[in-house]
């Protein structure tokens, strides 16, 4: 997509202008620009005329900017209702992160150990087999679970130049759920199949929980907020250096 | 009070009104509508060629348009071309158009007052 349309493209994001509409736009108005000019072009004007009389005619970023803006339908979910998209979305979506994780170690007990009363257990296979692969692939995902969707957060909020607020406080949710989920299994005594269940939110009473939820809690945000975090200081480092290189 | 249906903009509904009339003969992208809207009303309509895109995005919203990508000449564009329900919101915004064009040529006549909206 052509550069030209840069300032329009964040104006429009900023307004909460959903990014596929954006794209979309910007697409049309550059095949639109690129018409316009081979218009002017074949009228007999230099190519730099023909540019200019070619923005001219399609119009002011102003203008441009607000015939979309206008029409509120076109706004993304995430700036009509962000405490909705940022305060419950990334709960449910990691809730089915950890419904998947249960469900996989679930499997993997019946299985792989079908006579062992929990899946926690100290490894019963060695290390290169498949059943000791298959759990560390489970173990791998669920500890991973809560950056990934924190990442997804992160893109999502930067996609759509959202306040840093928004953001943070879903990531802020996601890592409190993560750092204090925590997974039990038992064996029924009556029908004998493995039974999986997970609570979160709830700090730990004792002080070696209580230190590890929060170590928990400090690596998951500081890995979660990376992608948001480099995408910040990039913009900052582009928009200072823009800055600099207009007063030279 | 009894409450009336009023025309706060006269110019509303014009440029749906102008893209739905050229697109119902043929499906067409953007920079022809514009250019077609300029020729067909000799340059008296002239609307900024890049706000015709909003319409059209609304008008594909509501289901009155169909838009497709297509490439043509080596280009990908899209396309727009009206649905059934496009059909229908034609006849109804040229019915409105007519309506409003009769009272305002009844005033201008110096006639007397007809109801503009039925």
């Amino acid at each position: 997509m052509s550069t030209r349309f840069h300032e329009l493209r964040e104006r429009l994001l900023r307004a909460g202008v959903a990014p596929r509409r954006v794209r979309r736009y910007l697409g049309e108005l550059t095949d639109h620009f690129a018409d316009l000019t081979a218009e002017e072009q074949h009228a007999g004007r230099s190519l730099s005329e023909a540019q200019s009389a070619a923005l001219a005619r399609l119009g002011k970023a102003e203008d441009l900017a607000q015939a979309l803006i206008e029409r509120s339908r076109f706004r993304s979910w995430c700036a009509r209702a962000p405490w909705a998209m940022f305060g419950f979305g990334p709960l449910i979506l990691l809730g089915a992160a950890y419904l998947v994780a249960c469900l996989y170690l679930w499997c993997g007990w019946n299985f792989f150990l079908p006579g062992t009363d929990t899946p926690f257990g100290p490894p019963v296979a060695p290390t290169y087999s498949f059943a000791n692969i298959y759990f560390q692939a489970g173990k791998f995902y669920y500890y991973s679970a809560p950056i990934l969707v924190g990442w997804i957060i992160g893109i999502i909020a930067a996609r759509q130049r959202l306040k840093a607020i928004w953001p943070v406080l879903g990531l802020g949710l996601i890592v409190w759920m993560g750092a204090t989920a925590q997974v039990h299994a038992s064996r029924s005594a009556v029908a004998g199949y493995g039974h999986i269940s997970t609570e979160f939110f709830l700090l730990g009473h004792s002080s070696p929980t209580l230190s590890a939820t929060l170590f928990s809690t400090f690596v998951l945000f500081a890995f979660s907020m990376l992608p948001y975090l480099v995408w910040r200081s990039r913009r900052t480092f582009v928009g200072t250096l823009t800055l600099v290189w207009g007063l030279f | 009070m009894v409450a009336r249906e009023t025309n706060p903009n006269f110019m509303n509904g014009v440029p749906e009104l102008l893209i739905l009339k050229l697109l119902q003969q043929d499906e067409m992208y953007g920079y022809e509508i514009v250019q077609a809207i300029r020729d067909r009303t000799g340059a008296v309509i002239a609307i900024g060629e890049g706000v015709v895109y909003p319409v059209l995005h609304g008008l594909e919203r509501d289901g009155a348009l169909r838009a497709r990508r297509k490439t043509v000449n080596g280009r990908s564009r899209i396309y727009y071309s009206v649905t059934s329900r496009g059909k229908r919101r034609l006849a109804d915004l040229s019915q409105n158009w007519v309506n409003l064009k009769n009272a305002i040529q009844t005033m201008l006549t110096g006639g007397q007052h007809v109801d503009a909206i039925p």
